[in-house]
């Protein structure tokens, strides 16, 4: 029901709301106007008649008869009364039938009603008057009708109802023209929202780069949906990923095995049939811990688990671990580390990622060549930077590097899954640093702490080893 | 014989395990579910537990807790298949000794029980013999019969606690755990490159292997041949 709806609708009320304040101020405006109109004229109206008393008064006794015939010659209205009458009642000159009793002869003004006697009949005006009694004992009185001030005020009040009516209306139409807009667009929104919880994770709302509130949310809303949309991605991929890459090391150990069952005549053969098989279970164990995992720490909450974690002395620690494995391979590797500096962090995760990137680094390195791990301060963050003499990634690979389960051709041959990256990647992004991967000649990959994430920094004597 | 009491709701990883440790001439027992587990623990009184975590009736830990609580100091392996490292944490923190993820190899699980039976007794000696091996743990030196053995700090930890728990069979994991604090499983075969330049200072070109490479298992300080 539209209507209900709409006469339901908070905006709407409010529309009539502020209408209906709106009506009741310009009411009593206009009312105020009336009133003050009206006492403007009536003591306009009121100087005259008092005016013209004088000027009349003033006058000898002969010329006051003419006086007030030629002032009521003039009113072609016919809106003034004068009258002169003689002490004993009896008028002497003027429009007013008798002296109007109630009129008190003190200078100041009255209202009261007479009767006029026409053509058409008799008539009953209400009047201001003024009356004083002459030196010779005569009466004047002189009078305006109020009638015609009350014209003017209700020109006036006519006016009024004339422009608060539309006015009044107006505002009712534009409340529910507001009103059934607001629905539309709660509605729209609701459309979209309904195809979200459909599944459809692509879709957004809809918003102009208007400056509305609705535009606003709208717009609040969409980079929500965004945020939901990677996680989801990300968790629903873990499952993509997982069925793809189990399949092979699945399927060899299955083939090993089912060879194995039919050919294997000897005790050795059938152990070799095992050993295949085992290797490629570990395989796909190993593929899905890694991949678990990654996504336990791409969604995670683990930042429960953060301390202060001196990131000078983990860098050492890889050194010492990985020395060996770079010196079989004649690599040179070389911790360079000038400051002390603790990260909040977890200790764990952030030693599996330089340990990674060691790992690759020297992987990647020919022998003979040169592995430096480094701890550099720079402006506002703080830099751990591992690189070697090796090919380096190009351009192109550099996106390709962090995709699930690449492994560059020149490593082909060693073991791994090709999911390193990926931790390290998602191990930084978990404590809100940054992975710069360099291209070009020579690897060289960064963390990048910023400072708000580091807890002390100071200079302690640069020792390398 | 030693007393093993073995707490696993699937039966066929339980018949598994209880095999191979029968194999190795461990007597054991077996229960498959929480509460029955948590009395024998407390009747027969074994020398070692193995107890998996999510077990019907009452979970591991819970056991573990209970048998804490009566002061019981058995050792406990536990088993889980919740492998993150927060649920080791706990796992240790409510009373276990050590924890191992599901699957697992059952070396790997041999030798830890092992390791928790012959857990190193808290010594105040300074210094470690095992055969001509000398550790001397104050200054940090050590020495074969009389040739002094020029170490590295990695490599001393590693000598120490191999020593520690010498004729032991000792995993790649329980190493990468105990000696280099790494809770992950690197890529490269740290551990063995380690080893290998271990052996190589310990076991002289005329000397008698005391550093072993089990196959498929993990390594082994022998005191004899």
């Amino acid at each position: 029901m539209l209507q209900a709806q709409i006469i339901r609708s908070i905006t709407f009320r409010r529309a009539l709301a502020v209408t209906g304040a709106f009506a009741v101020f310009v009411i009593a405006l206009f009312g105020f106007i009336y009133w003050q109109t009206d006492q403007y004229l009536i003591a306009r109206s009121d100087r005259m008649i008092a005016r013209q008393l004088n000027v009349i008064a003033a006058l000898p006794g002969e010329r006051r008869l003419d006086a007030i015939d030629e002032h009521l010659r003039q009113d072609s209205r016919g809106v003034q009364y004068a009258g002169l009458f003689a002490a004993d009642g009896r008028r002497i000159t003027g429009n007013l039938e008798q002296f109007p009793p109630g009129l008190q002869m003190n200078d100041s003004v009255q209202s009261l009603s007479v009767v006029r006697t026409l053509q058409t009949g008799r008539e009953t005006h209400a009047i201001r008057a003024v009356a004083r009694r002459m030196a010779n004992g005569d009466a004047l009185a002189i009078g305006r009708e109020v009638d015609e001030t009350r014209e003017i005020s209700h020109v006036v009040g006519q006016a009024l109802a004339l422009g608060l009516l539309p006015a009044f209306c107006l505002c009712l139409v534009a409340g529910a023209w507001l009103s059934m807009r607001a629905q539309e667009r709660v509605e729209d929104v609701n459309q979209h929202v309904q195809r979200i919880i459909a599944g459809d994770l692509r879709e957004r709302l809809p918003h102009r780069d208007v400056d509305d509130p609705f535009s606003r949310l709208a717009a609040i809303v969409n980079g929500m949906l965004d945020e939901m949309e990677t996680m989801i991605h990300a968790l629903a991929g873990v499952g993509n990923d997982i069925a793809h890459d189990l399949r092979t090391p699945l399927t060899r150990a299955r083939l090993a095995l089912e060879r194995g069952r039919t050919n294997a005549t000897t005790m050795e053969q059938l152990q070799v049939v095992a050993d295949k098989a085992v290797a490629n279970i570990d395989q796909s164990l190993t593929i899905i811990t890694a991949l678990l995992r990654l996504a336990a720490i791409e969604n995670s909450r683990r930042s429960a688990a953060f301390g202060n974690v001196p990131l000078h002395e983990l860098l050492r620690e890889v050194c010492d671990i990985y020395e060996p494995i770079a010196e079989n391979k004649n690599i040179h590797l070389r911790v360079e580390v000038g400051h002390r500096l603790n990260v909040r962090g977890d200790r764990d995760l952030l030693l599996e990622a330089v340990a990674n990137l060691v790992d690759n680094a020297i992987k990647f390195t020919p022998e003979g060549g040169k592995v430096d791990i480094e701890l550099l301060l720079g402006d506002s963050e703080a830099i751990v930077r591992v690189s070697d003499t090796g090919p380096g990634i190009s351009e192109q690979e550099r996106e390709a590097v962090l995709r699930r389960f690449y492994r560059s051709d020149k490593i082909r041959s060693t073991p791994g899954v090709g999911l390193g990256l990926n931790l390290v990647a998602a191990i930084v992004k978990l404590h809100g640093f940054r992975l710069v991967i360099h291209s070009g000649q020579g690897g060289r990959l960064e963390i990048i702490c910023p400072d708000e994430q580091c807890e002390g920094r100071g200079l302690g004597s640069p020792m390398s080893a | 014989m030693t007393k093993l009491l073995l707490i696993e709701d699937d039966s066929e990883t339980a018949e598994e395990i209880t095999a191979e440790l029968a194999d190795r001439g461990f007597e054991i027992e077996w229960s498959d579910n929480g509460i029955e587990g948590l009395d024998k623990a407390r009747s027969s009184r074994p020398d070692a537990m193995i107890v998996d975590r999510l077990l019907p009736g009452m979970d591991g830990l819970t056991v573990i807790e209970a048998l804490r609580k009566d002061q019981v100091r058995t050792p406990v392996l536990v088993l889980s298949a919740l492998g993150a490292v927060d649920d080791r944490v706990r796992g240790l923190r409510m009373g276990g000794d050590d924890y191992l993820t599901k699957p697992f190899a059952i070396v790997e699980l041999v030798a830890r029980v092992e390791a928790l039976l012959r857990r190193p007794a808290e010594s105040r000696d300074t210094t470690l013999r095992v055969g001509p091996l000398e550790l001397d743990l104050i200054e940090r030196t050590a020495k074969r019969g009389d040739r002094v053995i020029d170490l590295l700090p990695r490599e001393f930890r590693l000598l120490e606690y191999m020593m520690q728990r010498s004729d032991q069979l000792l995993t790649r994991a329980m190493l990468l755990e105990e000696v280099w604090n790494y809770k992950f499983v690197p890529a490269t075969n740290l551990v063995d490159v380690h080893m290998g330049r271990l052996r190589h200072k310990v076991d002289g070109p005329e000397e008698v292997p005391m550093i072993h490479n089990v196959r498929g298992a993990g390594f082994i300080l022998r005191t004899g041949p």
